[in-house]
């Protein structure tokens, strides 16, 4: 009964997509604006019927009702009640469904933030959305249909992936990430309209950038959740493997980084338009390509989905987007022909180009080593993989580029810069970053590597701390307000400003962390017996003894140990886990963090010999490896103040103003 | 058309054609497919304790008959499907060859809560898993057959439930190795 409610959700959802689809398309083309309601409507249908076939899949879900074939797959009755909810995007079929609704919510909103908005392009992007909505729709309804009836009716199911039941993080992370990926849809759906209208103006622009800040913040705390969650849980002793599916989720991250600097240069210049949308497009290629790379089956990755069918229809659907895409950039390129050009070298416009070039590097270098693996395979048969020295060697050199230049680009003006340029705006900075690499020296820090992202970390963190401070030290001076008052105000005066260095803020911080913990790392690893010790890096590990359990849905191995500093004592317990279903035990690491350094066990084997109940453990030391994460609220707090609606159109001048103000009162100092 | 805006449309499809063309062929292939290396290579010697004597027992103790080792655990659901079954075939063949039951990432106690120990079909003890390692097991179950000349002819992974595989495995394992090839 279940099932066909679901399926009966997906079909309606089906019919919503294909009508609104075509209704806003071929409306939005002929210019009729009767139409509009009718897609709008059919948005909302599709929402209201994905919504609905993902909260039937729940309650099969949570009643354990196997005749559905999804909940036969990744439902048992031993799984907890939090692992059963969550388990909606723990296999394929799920997660596509997942999918639909998540689109369901974003063409809704879309649908909802535009009412007021009289532009014809509405429908024509509506429309767009509802074509991809039509494809999700389809797989959901056909190749990918969760709902089919299983018969007969199985007493009990597998339970979900055990690596997908082991961590809080994996209730959060696949829904964030998620909602990177779809997001994407929302500006391929405004770029299409907007091509598509031929009308190339510069409204779209603002909605455009709005909604992909809306996808790129998803995508980034997803991303950077998805690190915690394989630190936490996978237990290698690390975070990015450049592991194929976490370089599909890090691509359209890259372009849609890329395109927020790009669309700056836009508004002000009136060039990079063809390159702007270039990587509106992309972004959105990139997440149907991730999407492809996880659910075809094709790639060797920790979390890809198992074998599948759906792979030659998402390849199909990915060649109609990029077959879409490069024929409407065809066809209107002429029309966004650049209307000026760059000021010259020391300007902010050039730096903000270099910023693009090296991301679209970044983006091809990544691309490249993902894919390079399959080229070789189908061209010369050999079967070969890329692993983490490639993409460490080439992303490592352009990291530290993009982090030297977000300290160059917000120090170089608009338009052209004047001659001493150099001497008012970098001089300290620069000196600050010495001062750090210095400093790092002198703590007895060593590697060419680490030490210029300190140093650049130092010039960069200083330039957007200036940034952001010298506009309300100027207020507080200016017209005697309190700091916070004049903190919130000057923030409030321009929002995009602020939070996007709010956003280099935490960028800076990633940077340090990956440096610190990638360089400095310490790894032991020992073998012993209770009471037996051993050291590493000031810590001291003592195996206390195992320690069994069992639970409905699993058995445990737990080895405790008490890991000791000068000043600090703390029990961890790394274990193994046992599942009936899984042909070998899932680890779990146990970590031990504080603010500057995280101390990482996991549990290798244990066994029995002469000396009496004995364990092998992997120990890590990782410095400063939490500010990844702990960089979160940053990047969402800049992301909001970015991102947040304003009653009045801004103007792009006002942020001029207030940094014309700041370079006046830095002349006058 | 400007000519630049015609190159970079052609230069983009036809990187993207290619990345298709090698997709498309991708279909079908098993990415986890992981090559087993100890095919035809000597089996790492391994000393350990059988669970039901005390004793231990070395690969070279065994040299001269063929054995089949069959890695498991009694947490582990499918073994208990095959462990009967291989257990059976131990009493069959116990004249042909020789089986072993080593234990994977398990303690003793929970082994011997978990089958009945039978001296065709011993438990061995695998302390810290150490031999599973040299012997690249990648999950229980997973069954080795190594010849008389202490060769590893094969290995089978998943539950080992059918006797007729079984029979044909030993088969293949009893008859001499073909210039290092095993058939």
């Amino acid at each position: 009964m279940k099932g066909t409610l679901g399926y009966a959700f997906v079909l309606g959802g089906l019919l919503c997509a294909v009508f609104g689809a075509v209704v806003g398309i071929e409306g939005g083309l002929r210019r009729r604006s009767a139409t509009r309601a009718w897609v709008e409507r059919a948005a909302t249908g599709f929402f209201l019927c994905m919504l609905g076939a993902n909260l039937t899949m729940v309650w099969a879900l949570v009643a354990h009702d196997f005749s559905v074939h999804y909940v036969s797959q990744v439902g048992s009755r031993a799984t907890p009640l939090v692992y059963t909810v969550v388990s909606l995007w723990s296999a394929l079929e799920g997660s596509i469904l997942f999918w639909g609704a998540i689109l369901g919510v974003y063409l809704f909103a879309f649908a909802r933030a535009q009412a007021r908005v009289g532009d014809r392009t509405v429908q024509l992007a509506l429309g767009a959305m509802l074509g991809a909505a039509t494809f999700f729709a389809f797989l959901i309804a056909g190749p990918a249909n969760p709902f089919s009836a299983v018969a007969p009716v199985p007493p009990d199911g597998p339970g979900p992936n055990p690596l997908l039941q082991n961590h809080v993080l994996m209730v959060i992370h696949p829904p964030m990430l998620y909602c990177g990926y779809v997001g994407m849809t929302v500006p391929f759906g405004i770029a299409v309209a907007a091509l598509l209208d031929g009308r190339l103006g510069e409204a779209w622009l603002v909605r455009l950038r709005r909604w992909t800040l809306v996808a790129w913040t998803f995508l980034t705390v997803g991303i950077i959740l998805g690190s915690w969650w394989a630190y936490a849980v996978l237990g290698w002793g690390g975070y990015w493997a450049w592991d194929p599916v976490e370089n599909a989720s890090f691509l359209p991250w890259l372009t849609a980084t890329a395109f927020l600097h790009s669309t700056m240069v836009q508004e002000r210049r009136r060039i990079l338009k063809l390159w702007t949308l270039s990587l509106a497009l992309g972004s959105f290629a990139l997440t149907v390509l991730g999407t492809f790379m996880t659910r075809s089956g094709i790639f060797n990755s920790v979390h890809s989905f198992t074998q599948s069918d759906i792979g030659p229809t998402f390849l199909v659907f990915l060649a109609v987007v990029v077959a879409v895409s490069i024929a409407l950039l065809a066809v209107r390129g002429p029309q966004l022909a650049a209307e000026d050009e760059l000021p010259g070298v020391a300007s902010r416009e050039t730096a903000i180009l270099v910023n693009n070039l090296l991301f679209a590097a970044l983006t091809f270098t990544v691309l490249l080593g993902t894919v390079f693996p399959l080229l070789r395979e189908a061209f010369s048969g050999v079967r070969v993989s890329v692993g983490a020295p490639y993409f460490n060697r080439m992303a490592v050199p352009l990291g530290i580029a993009i982090l030297f230049l977000m300290g160059v680009g917000p120090s170089l003006p608009w338009g052209r810069a004047e001659a001493d340029v150099w001497r008012r705006q970098f001089l300290i900075p620069a000196g600050i970053g010495l001062a750090v690499l210095v400093a790092c020296l002198g703590a007895g820090l060593r590697g060419w590597g680490p030490l210029t992202v300190f140093a650049l970390a130092g010039f960069a963190g200083t330039v957007t701390l200036r940034e952001l401070l010298l506009p309300v030290w100027v207020r507080m001076r200016e017209k005697g307000e309190k700091p916070w008052t004049s903190l919130a105000r000057s923030a409030a005066r321009s929002r995009r400003r602020t939070g996007g260095y709010l956003v280099h803020l935490a960028m800076v911080l990633v940077f340090v962390a990956i440096a610190a913990s990638s360089s400095y790392v310490q790894h032991t690893t020992g073998t012993l017996a209770p009471g037996e010790t051993l050291t590493l890096g000031g810590y001291t590990v003592r195996f206390l003894g195992l320690q069994e359990g069992a639970e409905p849905h699993r058995r445990w191995v737990a080895a405790r140990v008490e890991v000791t500093r000068p000043g600090a004592g703390r029990t961890l317990a790394p274990r193994m886990n046992f599942y009936e279903r899984s042909t070998d035990p899932v680890g779990s690491p146990a970590v031990g963090s504080t603010a500057f350094e995280d101390i990482y066990l996991t549990l290798l084997a244990f066994g029995q010999d002469a000396r009496g109940g004995t364990a092998s453990f992997n120990v890590w030391t990782f410095p400063l490896v939490g500010w990844i994460w702990w960089s979160i609220p940053l990047f969402v707090l800049g992301a909001l103040v970015a991102a947040w609606p304003q009653r009045r159109a801004v103007s792009a001048l006002e942020g001029e103003r207030a940094k014309a103000s700041a370079d006046a009162a830095r002349g006058t100092a | 058309m400007s000519r630049r805006l015609l190159l970079g449309v052609v230069g983009v499809a036809v990187l993207t054609g290619v990345l298709f063309f090698a997709f498309a062929r991708g279909f079908g292939r098993d990415p986890h497919e992981v090559p087993f290396m100890l095919k035809g290579k000597p089996a790492p010697d391994f000393t350990l304790t059988r669970l039901d004597t005390g004793q231990t027992l070395t690969l070279a103790q065994l040299r001269g008959q063929p054995v089949v080792l069959n890695f498991w655990a009694s947490w582990c659901g499918p073994c208990k499907l095959d462990h009967p079954v291989l257990a059976r075939a131990a009493r069959r063949y116990q004249n042909d060859a020789r089986f072993f039951a080593v234990v994977f990432e398990d303690t003793p106690e929970n082994a011997r809560g978990f089958a009945p120990l039978d001296p065709s079909f011993p438990v061995l003890i695998d302390p810290q898993s150490r031999m599973a390692v040299d012997y690249g097991v990648t999950g229980v179950p997973e069954t080795y057959f190594i010849d008389a000349q202490g060769i590893i002819r094969d290995k089978y992974v998943g539950p080992l439930v059918d006797e007729v595989e079984i029979a044909r495995r030993l088969k293949a394992v009893s008859e001499p190795l073909v210039s290092g090839v095993s058939r």
